[in-house]
């Protein structure tokens, strides 16, 4: 059953609305004790009122970020359903952002599945994040990438390409076997392929990600989630909420990543001026802030030292 | 002794209808042997059609008949697959010519739960195969086989009602009459029973010996040696296509038979498949199309499999991605890699094991679809230069996991979950090895992970430089940790002296940027190697 909003602001409306008709009860003025009985979120898990996140049947998998946990309805990444990110390109911290909820996933003792990933991964640098490289299982359907001169067929056009990786994703959350899925889909997509997709992934128990670059923002997705990535700042990830089962965020959240800068490194940068280690759940204007960043450290880091050659 | 005798009363004409065109069933067909009818389906026995006619009769009463050529070697083949089934089930199994099957099954009755349980599996397994079978139960072998020649479920638990049953079997169940059926009828003989009755030496003198050994055989007052059926150690049938295959569809269809075949060939060696061939023989007189005239598809499992479900979409994956050179005119199906194990257990609620038995079909299924070098694990190999350190290995069916240098792990993904499953572990020809004692001497010489990036450029890509600093997409990148120097490969072709940098570009993403130290040693420069996922 999909879950519906109940738009009614006013809470005892609210309750007196939806119920009067279904449950036929048609007393005008319901008394007091009976609107607080008859509270829509009472009535089935799956409903909720417009000012409120929305509620699903079960537990998302937690992100390993509070401040993140509290912006997704169910508490974490849905399972059963995509959750789309858009990113202007790879590289902004992404990974970071997932390692949390993958590496979750992997010591349930459930595989992780990598569709098209867009460049070479470093096992080491997974492992650093937590993830078990042995459990991870990268599906190569469409990619440029030579996978094997020696014995693979000339690489598929690049419509072939992504007609199979979609084929593979949706056999994948189709099966229900897999524990997370990640999958990199080209920004020009038709809406009925996603919607495809996300009827596949209600058998995927588990967290579902498409990555997709930021220009897929103007179009229409059917994933009931839609995060839009950017990055802020040193090890500091804009997460803008475009789209939840629940009322719009019109502050992006801004997490702080696992450090990827040695503390000597984090300690120069910050010691340059930046006031990069910012409180995490203080919104900021993020081109403001990449701006007040470039500004300060740039004269303060003297290239030439860096720059010693034999 | 407790013989069933299995019968296939219509086993050239079912032979043949496998091998016909999908959109063909139901039509009226007819064989053919030396110009007469000699067998005919319900569709043209409606229509008129009878036995002993000749082609231009059967013709004139219908015209839409489909007429095929009796064929020996292709009964013989089928009657082959459902002897090799009963082999599942005893190891005494003897061939009765022309479309019989004997087996002894005593000895495991108490294995299979009694004769009933036993003739259900029995049935069970011969019902992909596509046959009616009339099954009957004997102490003699010989009896068995009269009865079930006669009617289906003629059941005779000792001597005595088997000797009464047989008195009342009608004379062509004998092989030995066939020549005198028209004599028999003449002296008024119809059943076993009047032919028992008459003097032995006037009938072993009319009639030959051949009569009364088969009737004393059956009755159980002769010995009756007879030559077991032995399990080939290989798999290897064929089929010949009644009309060319030009799609994949009817090449499935026509598999599909020889899959059936397999299934229960595998199932009588307690055996599952790792890999299979099916070789599509095309039209010869085609030269123009200068296509090779046999084309193999090659099938391998992840997991040794005998479900013939599976094993058809893996068919059905691997065909559809395929281009065919000319029409199909044969099928031939090999099997020479098989794995011997114990059958899977049967479970009602999920576990972690049907999940991963779900997982390595949906595995097998993309490699089936995509090419096997298209299903990948990553691999980390213990070597500084970044360009090095990443390698993907394609996902190994089967086979114990192999790896180009001392890898750290090469344990492949699934097999952590199976570790529970110490059944298997124990049987399993490869075992899962301890990958950890490997690992350990070679990890404390790498540098803190957190400082290499995830996202690596394949090749390095140079930037521009602006007063010694380098560009990103036209702006500066601020370098904030480093040098790191990397200088390694000497002692191979991939020399690399490097100094690698941290760097932040604008928006405040981190990439992972070096230059080249010496210019000998690949370029001159800056080069951005990877980005901060």
């Amino acid at each position: 059953m999909p879950p519906a909003i109940v738009p009614l602001a006013e809470p005892s409306r609210t309750a007196a609305g939806p119920v009067s008709r279904t449950g036929g009860d048609e007393s005008p003025t319901p008394p007091a004790p009976r609107v607080d009985r008859l509270d829509p979120e009472r009535l089935h898990p799956a409903l909720w009122r417009g000012h409120q996140l929305g509620r699903h049947a079960e537990q998302g998998c937690a992100t390993g970020y509070e401040a993140l946990d509290a912006q997704l309805p169910g508490g974490g990444w849905p399972r059963r359903a995509l959750s789309e990110l858009l990113l202007a390109h790879p590289g902004i911290g992404e990974i970071r952002l997932l390692a949390p909820a993958l590496a979750a996933v992997q010591q349930a003792g459930r595989l992780v599945m990598l569709f098209d990933p867009p460049a070479v991964l470093s096992g080491w640098a997974l492992a650093g994040m937590g993830l078990d490289v042995e459990q991870l299982l990268l599906i190569q359907a469409a990619s440029q990438v030579p996978v094997d001169p020696g014995a693979a067929p000339p690489g598929p056009s690049r419509q072939v390409g992504v007609q199979a990786r979609l084929w593979a994703l949706e056999q994948a959350l189709k099966s229900g076997h897999v524990g997370a899925v990640l999958a990199w889909l080209p920004p020009r997509l038709a809406p009925d392929r996603v919607r495809r997709l996300q009827l596949a992934a209600q058998a995927h128990d588990g967290p579902a990600f498409v990555l997709r670059e930021a220009s897929a923002q103007s179009s229409p997705s059917a994933s009931p989630l839609r995060l839009g990535l950017r990055a802020a700042g040193v090890d500091q990830l804009a997460v803008n909420v475009l789209k939840r089962r629940g009322p719009p965020l019109l502050q992006p959240l801004h997490l702080r990543l696992p450090a990827m800068l040695s503390p000597v490194a984090a300690r120069r940068a910050r010691s340059a001026g930046e006031a990069e280690v910012r409180p995490v759940e203080v919104p900021m204007g993020a081109e403001q802030g990449a701006e007040a960043f470039a500004a300060a450290v740039a004269p303060r880091l003297p290239s030439a030292t860096f720059v010693n050659l034999a | 002794m407790l013989w069933i005798g299995l019968y296939l009363p219509w086993l050239s004409l079912e032979a043949f209808a496998a091998t016909l065109p999908p959109e063909a069933r139901g039509t009226p067909i007819a064989l053919m042997h030396l110009h007469q009818v000699v067998s005919l389906n319900r569709a043209a026995h409606a229509l008129g059609v009878q036995r002993g006619m000749k082609r231009a009769t059967a013709l004139a009463l219908a015209p839409q008949l489909l007429f095929g050529e009796a064929h020996e070697g292709r009964d013989a083949a089928a009657l082959q697959a459902v002897a090799h089934a009963a082999l599942a089930f005893s190891p005494v199994v003897n061939l009765s010519p022309p479309a019989g099957v004997l087996l002894e099954v005593s000895t495991t009755l108490r294995y299979f739960g009694g004769i009933d349980r036993l003739a259900q599996r029995l049935d069970d397994t011969l019902a992909p195969l596509g046959h009616r079978v009339f099954r009957a139960r004997a102490p003699t072998a010989q009896g068995a086989a009269l009865l079930s020649r006669w009617r289906d479920g003629v059941q005779c638990p000792d001597l005595a009602t088997l000797q009464a049953a047989l008195d009342d079997a009608p004379l062509p169940v004998l092989t030995a009459a066939q020549p005198h059926l028209e004599t028999f009828q003449g002296m008024g003989l119809r059943h076993l029973g009047e032919l028992r009755r008459l003097p032995r030496a006037g009938l072993a003198r009319r009639f030959g010996e051949g009569l009364l050994d088969e009737l004393d055989s059956a009755s159980g007052d002769r010995p009756d040696p007879r030559e077991s059926v032995v399990l080939p150690p290989a798999f290897d049938s064929e089929v010949e296509l009644f009309a060319r295959a030009d799609t994949t569809d009817q090449l499935l269809h026509g598999a599909e038979v020889l899959l059936a075949r397999l299934v229960v060939w595998l199932s009588a060696r307690h055996a599952f498949v790792r890999r299979f061939q099916l070789v599509l023989r095309h039209e010869g007189r085609l030269r123009r199309t200068e296509g090779p005239s046999v084309t193999p598809v090659d099938v391998a499992l992840a997991e040794p499999s005998r479900d013939a479900g599976h094993l058809q979409s893996l068919l059905r994956e691997r065909l559809a991605a395929f281009v065919l050179p000319a029409p199909t005119l044969e099928l031939a199906l090999h099997a020479h890699d098989i794995a011997q194990q114990p059958p899977p257990n049967t479970e009602l609620f999920p576990t972690p094991r049907n999940e991963r038995e779900g997982l390595v079909r949906l595995i097998e299924r993309l490699q089936a679809r995509l090419g096997p070098a298209r299903v990948q694990r990553l691999v980390r190999v213990p070597d500084h230069r970044p360009d090095r350190c990443a390698h993907t290995l394609p996902y190994e069916p089967g086979a114990a996991p192999r790896a180009p240098e001392p890898v750290v792990t090469s344990r492949r993904p699934v097999r952590r979950q199976a570790r529970g499953a110490a059944e298997r572990a124990a049987v399993s020809p490869a075992p899962t090895k301890p990958p950890v004692l490997l690992a350990h001497p070679l990890e404390p010489e790498r540098p803190a992970p957190s400082m290499r990036p995830v996202w690596l450029m394949p090749e390095p890509v140079p930037l521009a430089e602006r007063q010694s600093r380098p560009l990103l997409d036209g702006q500066v990148l601020q370098l904030l940790c480093g040098p790191e120097r990397i200088e390694a490969g000497w002692w191979d072709e991939g020399l690399a002296e490097r100094d690698y940098f941290i760097a932040g570009t604008a928006e405040g993403a981190l990439v992972w940027v070096y230059r080249a130290r010496l210019p000998l040693s690949g370029g001159e420069g800056w080069f951005l190697q990877g980005r901060f996922g």
